[in-house]
């Protein structure tokens, strides 16, 4: 009798245990509000003078050079060292750095005019003067090998009309100057050092900054140390900042906790909870302009900037069969599961956050799969529809395109996905060897260069060979309206329409995710991603 | 002896040929393109065909491949696509830590692995040999990356002996150099000496079969003087034809011990340009990891003469 009342017990708990195994254990979290910190203040705290911060980041910066560098954290290590005519602020507006104030524009938009600040020196000594930003332009926009010349727009000539004056003259209005001129392009190089080096001013890069560029040692780190002509040296603490490269989250992450780095960025969603419950960690979050989405193959046969051609399926005929796809996605449950909430879904390649987002442009497909599915047969496809989806081989990324594949599934879609290493996927990309792909960008202040190169026929990032006449006129119009609101309003028009056509299913926005030791303050991030360590210092006692 | 190193420069200078066409047109089968790794994000048709011209690799390949081979047979590796540092200068400045993080790791290797092999074989079939087999045992089959991890947890974040990363140079300060290098050489040290142990316990083992052993033992010898005089040393002979051929490995273990303790050696350079596609770099380090295990295998022939003088090369004794 007694064995048989055990062997109840037991089935009763294996009948519970398959329950519970039906039973959906773990929800996804509810949506949770997260709130932009993008500085870790000084305050009224006593900031130790001196000492050496060092920051893990997450890549290595390419060359450092404002005119060819196309990698993004090479800006990371720029900031320190080479200020720029504009700066974005904490809101994400555009400030004067070393201009004196914002352009004032002429003759229909066609001229820009940029004053100057007064008594400010490059590292090396040389003057800061109109002469000196006309060089490093001219060089932005002659250079074989600049990366610059088209952030710059069409201009005709540029002039110097005083001292703290430069003018650029254009063949059309170019509203995103101010927006570039915050970037790379408004990072001003010292015209001695130029004539010193040439093309290798790379590698002992002279700008005005709080530090001065002191040594690289390739794929390891980069070191700069303080200035003491900067205009603002009583502002620094540190005597110098060590950018340490660590590719690999988990890595950076546990050097943060050593205390063998103050500072790290792209910390991933994955560790940030853990992270940010840790005694000693602060936590900087911003939401960005940039954009992750899943790019269908129009007619990208030839590479980018070729003109598109013909590809003979459903999806890259029928504008029907990719609004299926959109609309059996469940944006928001997918960033809450994949992301554990800490990414916003996004559809659309301007930022609700931006000061260009307007009503349309924060519209939204809805999640529908009954409507998917409707979709589909009306464009006569039989479901479910096998796609193949180019993803990046990261773990995140994995973890997107399955939750991705279970997703459209409901909508009548067979998605295959395919991971490749990321520099093999770049090369698919833009070689048109895709059906569908799964890549991002990592955003800019100013629409125009989250949109226009992604969106505008035969443009360099075009890589789903989407061609429409009416966004490339809207684009066009759009670039050349010094209006804000009217700039905004036509923004809308162009997102209306491309989530018609469905070239690029945004999906979701990334927050830059910046964690720091709390012995160290004046810390910032704002929302162009870059970490700003040029008034950080340690707190006394501390460090 | 010299016809029979002249013999073994011509195999070298061959293998260095074969090596040489195997790279090159290897690193250009890989997909990706040098241009866009480097552009990341912000590709550029314009910009990306100038940086293929800047590169050369708008030429036909075997122009390329031309200019590759003059080129480095005067000495010129080239210039890193992503850095524009030159490649010989990339190397200068990584090999040495890879060398050194080698030097200590066989140290680390030898003297565990050649302790616990003696050990084992001498207490054959009791305690002693079970822990020495499964400290093997753990050895060979944990991934370095997940010890190496583990190591940074408990040993960096949790108590707070070893720094996380960072490395300062041998010739700059030796102990601050040690204390830096000390996890990284014992845990890519960890997998070697399980090999060592292995092949000393079975080296052992036999030698301590044998007629001179027993023999030395009959003389009334000392167990320590049979054990390090006559089993040891003719044990020796395999064991550093092992170490000789691990030497190879213990580069490609060092790609990931450098990885995870942030170490600028080889074996990142090496990890880092395959993944942007650093031709120039990636073809030098693999002829420079080539050209080592030439030298390497040809220090190991060398060295059993030295250990054995029984062992003659060339056919002349």
């Amino acid at each position: 009798m007694p064995t048989r009342r055990a062997g109840a017990a037991v089935l009763a708990c294996l009948v519970a245990l398959v329950l519970a195994g039906c039973y959906q254990v773990q929800p996804p979290p509810e949506r949770v509000e997260r709130t932009d910190v993008t500085d870790a203040p000084i305050g009224d705290r006593a900031v130790r003078d001196g000492g050496d911060l060092v920051m893990g980041l997450s890549a290595e910066p390419d060359v450092l050079d404002p005119t060819t560098s196309s990698s993004l954290y090479t800006r990371y290590v720029m900031n320190t060292i080479c200020e720029k005519l504009y700066d974005t602020d904490a809101k994400g507006e555009i400030v004067p750095q070393l201009a004196s104030a914002l352009p004032t524009l002429g003759d229909g938009g066609r001229t820009v005019t940029i004053p100057l600040r007064d008594g400010i020196e490059f590292a090396d000594g040389t003057p800061f003067d109109a002469a000196a930003v006309r060089t490093t332009l001219e060089r932005h926009l002659n250079k074989d090998d600049s990366s610059r010349a088209s952030e710059m727009g069409p201009i005709t000539d540029i002039t110097t009309p005083d001292d703290r004056t430069v003018r650029l003259a254009y063949e059309t209005p170019f509203a995103p100057i101010t927006a570039a001129l915050s970037d790379r392009a408004g990072m001003i190089m010292s015209p001695q050092a130029l004539d010193r080096l040439g093309d290798d001013f790379g590698t002992a890069p002279v700008c005005v900054g709080p530090f001065k560029f002191r040594e690289r040692v390739p794929q390891t780190s980069i070191s700069v140390e303080r200035d003491p002509r900067y205009y603002a040296a009583d502002e620094v603490n540190l005597d110098t900042i060590t950018y340490r490269i660590m590719t690999d989250a988990n890595i950076r992450a546990a050097n943060l906790r050593s205390g063998d780095v103050q500072v790290i960025d792209s910390v991933s969603p994955q560790d940030v909870d853990a992270l940010d419950r840790e005694d000693g960690v602060g936590l900087l979050q911003v939401g960005s302009f940039g954009y992750q989405g899943v790019t269908f193959n129009l007619g990208n046969v030839d590479g980018t900037g070729e003109p598109p051609g013909e590809i003979d399926t459903p999806l890259a005929q029928d504008p029907r069969v990719r609004q299926a796809f959109e609309h059996a996605i469940d944006r928001q449950a997918l960033v809450n599961s994949v992301f554990n909430n800490w990414f916003e879904p996004a559809c659309s390649p301007i930022s609700p956050t931006s000061e260009f987002a307007t009503e349309a442009s924060d519209a939204c497909p809805a999640y529908d799969p009954a409507l998917s599915k409707k979709l589909l047969e009306e464009a006569g496809v039989d479901a479910p529809l096998e796609l193949t989806m180019q993803v990046s081989n990261t773990p995140d990324t994995l973890r997107l395109a399955q939750a991705l594949q279970a997703a459209v599934a409901d909508g009548g879609f067979d998605l295959q996905i395919s991971p490749v290493e990321y520099s093999t996927l770049l090369d698919v990309q833009t070689r048109g060897d895709f059906e569908l792909l799964q890549l991002g960008w990592s955003g800019r202040v100013d629409p125009h260069g989250n949109t226009f190169a992604f969106l505008g026929s035969e443009q360099g990032n075009n890589y789903s060979g989407y061609s429409n006449p009416e966004v490339d006129a809207l684009l066009d119009r759009a670039a050349q309206q010094t209006d804000p609101a009217q700039r905004a309003q036509t923004y809308g028009e162009v997102v209306t329409q491309v989530q018609e056509d469905d070239p690029i299913v945004y999906l979701y926005r990334q927050r830059n995710l910046t964690a720091y030791s709390e012995d160290v303050a004046g810390v910032s991030t704002y929302a162009d991603g870059v970490v700003r360590l040029g008034r950080a210092g340690f707190l006394a006692g501390e460090g | 002896m010299g016809r029979y190193l002249l013999n073994r420069l011509w195999q070298a200078a061959l293998t260095m040929f074969l090596s040489s066409v195997v790279v090159f047109w290897g690193v250009r089968a890989l997909p990706g393109d040098p241009a866009l790794a480097l552009a990341g994000e912000e590709a550029d048709p314009e910009r990306l065909a100038q940086v293929r011209a800047d590169l050369g690799l708008d030429q036909p390949v075997l122009v390329q491949y031309w200019r590759f081979v003059t080129d480095t047979l005067s000495g010129d590796l080239g210039q890193s696509v992503r850095t524009g540092t030159p490649v010989t200068e990339l190397i200068g400045a990584t090999l040495p830590v890879t060398l050194w993080l080698s030097l200590f790791a066989i140290v680390v290797a030898v003297v565990i692995g050649i302790g616990a092999g003696v050990v084992a074989a001498v207490y054959r079939g009791r305690w002693p040999e079970w822990v020495a087999n499964a400290f093997a045992l753990v050895g060979l089959s944990v991934p370095s990356f997940w010890l190496g991890i583990l190591a940074i947890l408990y040993l960096s974040v949790g108590l707070g002996w070893f720094p996380a990363s960072g490395y300062v140079p041998v010739t700059e300060n030796p102990v601050r150099a040690a204390y830096y290098l000390f996890l990284p050489a014992v845990i890519l040290g960890t997998a070697l000496a399980a090999v060592v142990m292995r092949q000393t316990r079975s080296a052992m083992l036999e030698s301590l079969s044998t007629d001179y052993v027993r023999t030395a033992r009959a003389k009334g010898l000392s167990r320590g003087r049979v054990l390090s005089h006559y089993a040891l040393r003719n044990s020796l002979i395999v064991v550093v034809t092992i170490i000789g051929l691990q030497l190879g490995g213990l580069i490609s273990g060092a790609v990931v011990t450098e990885r995870i303790f942030g170490l600028p050696g080889f074996g990142k350079l090496t990890l880092d340009s395959v993944f942007t596609r650093d031709y120039p770099v990636i073809q030098a380090v693999v002829l420079v990891v080539t050209a080592a295990y030439i030298v390497i295998n040809l220090a190991v022939d060398v060295l059993y003469s030295l250990i054995n003088p029984r062992i003659r090369v060339g056919g002349r004794s």
